[in-house]
């Protein structure tokens, strides 16, 4: 007891308290250090991120709204720490979701939402190279067709690759299908083939992500339009795919919601149906992405709907994780 | 099924008082209660809350006590409570209130099974009495009472628990005269077989009478999850361990000085919890050491303290509040045309109409800081370090129950802020026998309390608070004819100042601050009248009225006036 009365200060005690801090509940808000970007110009594969850096007066919440000037790519930024640094600001170039940034002026705002009349920041960076994609890109449709793909458009339907247009989710190009089917659901499709062999794709199915931009324009709505995509497997090594005996896994994805979607799922799902079944291929019924040796996505409509338009672009595959535009 | 069973268990016992009349004894209670509601707010506020509310009720708690022989006795208490206005049996309610079973084993253990009441110390199990009673008129204990006797809170601070005590005494010659040692293990809740694991509580003490001078005691108490009863193998625990002395020695004939201290460490844990706000352990330690007093020519004890309970000190027994001002009162709940909550006034508490607990809780139940800021918890309030003084006067002819409390307390570790909060607390109280005084035979007797409250902190003005809470408790008891008395009384509550009131999670994590503004009196006056057929039989009718008013603009006003009737028997 009496150790107990000589140690009447608890330790620590001192510098510590319960709760949260009363200062960032109730306490003024300034900014002590200005809020600035570390550049103004970005050129993302050489300074791989940018970031801001700052003091406030306390923990609030501040967002950073970064906003492409042509493309209108959008990224947010959030967070609630009293100082800003590249710790908790850092971006990499990349969008909250397609369309992603692309050669051109991006507007920066800041705002501190639970700070009545907080001041809103403002700045512009000038992003001079866009990021590099972590992962396996099959095609952007920035360099034309190539030369084994194979394309299918019923006769009414305009298939191909458009650019310049502006409306493109990453680049300058992406590939379109617009046209009107009364008679078929089918509307068209383009098998991206490599120029030779595989696509270089690594073994493991089980980490490996599929990715693409979707943009669903006309004859849209739940239950109206879906995608397939065949993915064609050279199981037999022989250079050659041969439906019979080898495997040719289609996967659905039906529309969800307008604008550009991020279509993305693990490749070892593709050997599932929808309701988690295994389903029947001609081959050893495996996904193994090097192997792969064509992918063919194909557009389908309601036929009783008037004209279908669709937009795709960005075929990727990502190791662990889906792919952020 | 279960009233055919009581009803044939209660003939059974009949008869077989019949036939032991000397091994068997009735005992009980019995009550009536009306009481009138009458909800005072302005129609432009309200015009839809329903102003009048009545309710009562009457019941019988027949309890037998059978001694199958000379050491055993068991223990039983049926109530049969009829809502009035039930009508051929609706409303009639029959319950077992209590069922134990107590004896002497080999003429050394004593032992008791089933419903028993426990107590330890302040630290570890004391079942600490509500906000708003210093010497308390007896026409607000008339009602209270009510309370207090269904929900088992007995004057001597005991908490009413399900499962077994036992204790036992060792006589010794030399250094020693006696250890006496105590045992209890209760069932605090049984598992619901999914979520909550079985909960059981346990604990005892180990007492050593050294001499008439030096008394000793080892306190252990701990809560603890059964982690087999439900899937998941979550776990709460929380153990105290205290050690308590009490010296006296007597320095000549009239003077008596000594020490009364306790210390012990507390132990929680939160184990394989999914929940990340769960803490794995928290540990810390008090202590609470006084020197006492007694001046014998002058009839006067003086206590002369210093404590300190840390902020993570956790003593579920110790802590858990009667009343959970968290939770709306029973009656009017809502009041206004947006049918707004209707916080917990004090005349909810004086009627019973609060969520009591009827167990000890893990958590710390919220508080109302304008009734009690400096100790919410009681003795054991976490988070409390500073001085006390009380002095305490031994009752005379004329006055009784005379005391004066004065605490100086900060907190030990801040709340937001490493700036701590700082706590004067002054409590006196006295009953005055006026008619000693002029040599009236009748009584007539004044009961006067007063409480002052503040609390005040420093720093930024973020950080800056400072909240003022005054109470009177006053009383007058007057037998105008033979048992025949008149009873008023007031109950007056001002209250100003800010408050930074802790919000916690169900880890007792402080996660927010409610900053409140208060400035407001609560007045509740009382007048009745009583006859007494005897000391445990009497009759009472009273008048109530209570209002609330708030100064500041976003609060109601509003009053509440009863008239009640009771009818109180034990036998």
């Amino acid at each position: 007891m009496v150790i107990l009365f000589a140690s009447s200060c608890r330790k620590g005690d001192k510098n510590n308290f319960d709760g949260p801090n009363l200062n960032d509940l109730f306490g003024p808000f300034s900014i002590i250090d200005d809020i600035k970007i570390n550049k103004n110009t970005a050129n993302f594969p050489l300074d791989n991120e940018l970031y801001f850096s700052g003091e406030l007066s306390k923990n609030t919440t501040w967002i950073i709204s970064i906003t492409g000037e042509i493309t209108g790519a959008k990224r947010t930024i959030t967070g609630s720490d009293r100082i800003l640094s590249i710790n908790n600001t850092a971006w990499d170039g990349g969008a909250n979701t397609f369309p992603g940034f692309g050669l051109e002026n991006a507007f920066i705002e800041i705002s501190f939402p639970k700070e009545e009349n907080s001041p809103v920041l403002y700045d512009t960076v000038s992003i001079t190279n866009t990021k590099i994609d972590n992962g396996y890109l099959i095609t952007s449709f920035e360099n034309g067709e190539g030369a084994n793909w194979s394309k299918f458009n019923q006769t009414t339907v305009r298939g191909q690759i458009d650019c310049g247009t502006g409306e493109s989710a990453k680049g300058n190009c992406h590939y379109g299908f617009n046209g009107t089917v009364p008679w078929d659901w089918a509307i068209g499709s383009v098998m991206v083939k490599p120029n030779s062999g595989t696509f270089g794709l690594p073994a493991s199915a089980s980490n490996l992500y599929f990715n693409m931009a979707f943009k669903p324009m006309e004859n849209i709505g739940i239950g109206n339009t879906f995608l397939q995509f065949w993915f064609d497997e050279d199981d037999n090594g022989d250079g050659v795919f041969d439906e019979a005996t080898e495997d040719r896994f289609i996967y659905e994805y039906w529309y969800e919601k307008g604008g550009w979607n991020l279509v993305s799922y693990k490749y070892s799902d593709i050997q599932f149906d929808e309701n988690g079944n295994q389903i029947s291929t001609n081959g050893n019924g495996l996904p193994e992405p090097s192997k792969l040796v064509s992918i063919n996505v194909f557009y389908l409509a309601n036929k009783d709907n008037g004209n279908a338009k669709a937009l795709i672009d960005h075929l990727i595959f990502t190791t662990n994780k889906p792919y952020t535009p | 099924m279960n009233r055919k069973i009581l009803i044939f268990l209660f003939i059974f016992l009949a008869n077989f008082a019949i036939g032991q009349q000397k091994k068997f004894q009735i005992n009980g209670a019995a009550r009536g209660y009306f009481l009138s509601n009458n909800l005072n707010l302005d129609e432009s506020l309200d015009s839809v809350t329903t102003r009048k509310a009545n309710y009562g009720h009457t019941l019988l708690d027949l309890g037998f006590s059978l001694t199958p022989n000379k050491n055993t006795e068991i223990l039983g208490m049926f109530r049969i409570r009829n809502e009035l206005g039930g009508f051929w049996g609706g409303g009639v309610s029959f319950d077992v209130r209590q069922l134990s079973l107590k004896g002497v084993a080999g003429n050394v253990v004593r032992y008791e099974i089933g419903d028993i009441d426990l107590k330890m110390t302040p630290y570890t199990l004391f079942n600490t009495l509500e906000e708003g009673v210093i010497n308390e008129g007896d026409v607000f204990d008339l009602r209270r009472n009510i309370v207090h006797y269904d929900m088992f809170y007995n004057d001597d601070n005991t908490w009413r628990m399900q499962g077994a005590k036992m204790n036992f005494g060792i006589e010794f010659g030399n250094y020693i005269n006696l250890i006496d040692v105590k045992g209890f293990i209760t069932r605090q809740r049984p598992t619901d077989g999914i979520i909550e694991p079985e909960r059981l509580y346990g604990g005892g003490k180990v007492k050593i009478k050294q001499s008439d001078n030096l008394t000793i005691g080892l306190n252990s108490v701990n809560v603890f999850d059964l982690t087999e009863t439900i899937q998941d193998s979550i776990q709460f625990k929380n153990n105290v361990h205290t050690f308590d002395l009490l010296y006296s020695k007597n320095i000549n004939k009239t003077t008596n000085i000594g020490m009364k201290s306790e210390a012990g460490i507390s132990g929680t844990s939160y184990s394989n919890y999914n929940d990340t706000r769960a803490p794995e352990s928290l540990q810390d330690w008090f202590y609470d050491i006084a020197l006492v007093s007694h001046l014998k020519n002058k009839n006067l004890k003086i206590q002369l303290g210093y404590k300190d309970v840390g902020a993570d000190f956790l003593s579920t027994g110790a802590q858990t509040k009667r009343i959970d001002y968290s939770r709306f009162p029973g009656l009017y709940q809502q009041i206004t045309n947006n049918a707004l909550g209707r916080p917990i006034s004090y005349t909810d508490v004086i009627s019973g109409n609060t969520v009591n607990s009827f167990k000890i809780n893990e958590q710390l139940l919220p508080y109302f800081a304008g009734y009690n800021n400096i100790s919410p918890y009681g003795i054991a309030t976490p988070n409390r370090k500073g001085v006390y003084v009380n002095f305490v006067k031994s009752d005379s002819i004329k006055f009784k129950n005379t005391f004066i409390n004065a605490s100086f307390m900060t907190q030990s570790r801040g709340t937001g802020t490493t700036v701590k909060k700082q706590f004067i607390l002054l409590k006196a109280g006295t009953d005055v026998h006026l008619n000693d005084f002029f040599g009236w035979k009748k009584q007539l007797k004044i009961d006067l309390g007063m409480r002052y409250e503040n609390t005040s902190r420093n720093g930024e003005s973020y950080e800056k608070g400072n909240l003022n809470s005054t109470f009177i408790d006053a009383g007058i008891s007057w037998e105008f004819a033979k048992k025949l008395d008149l009873l008023v009384g007031a109950k007056l509550w001002r209250v100003n100042g800010i408050a930074y009131v802790n919000e916690r999670n169900q880890f007792n994590t402080i996660i927010n601050f409610d900053v409140v503004n208060y400035d407001f009196t609560e007045n509740t006056y009382a007048a009745g009248i009583r006859y007494r057929f005897s000391d445990k039989n009497t009759l009472s009718a009273q008048y109530q009225i209570f209002d609330v008013n708030h100064k500041t603009t976003n609060s109601i006003n509003y009053g509440i006036s009863q008239f009640s009737f009771l009818y109180s028997l034990f036998f």
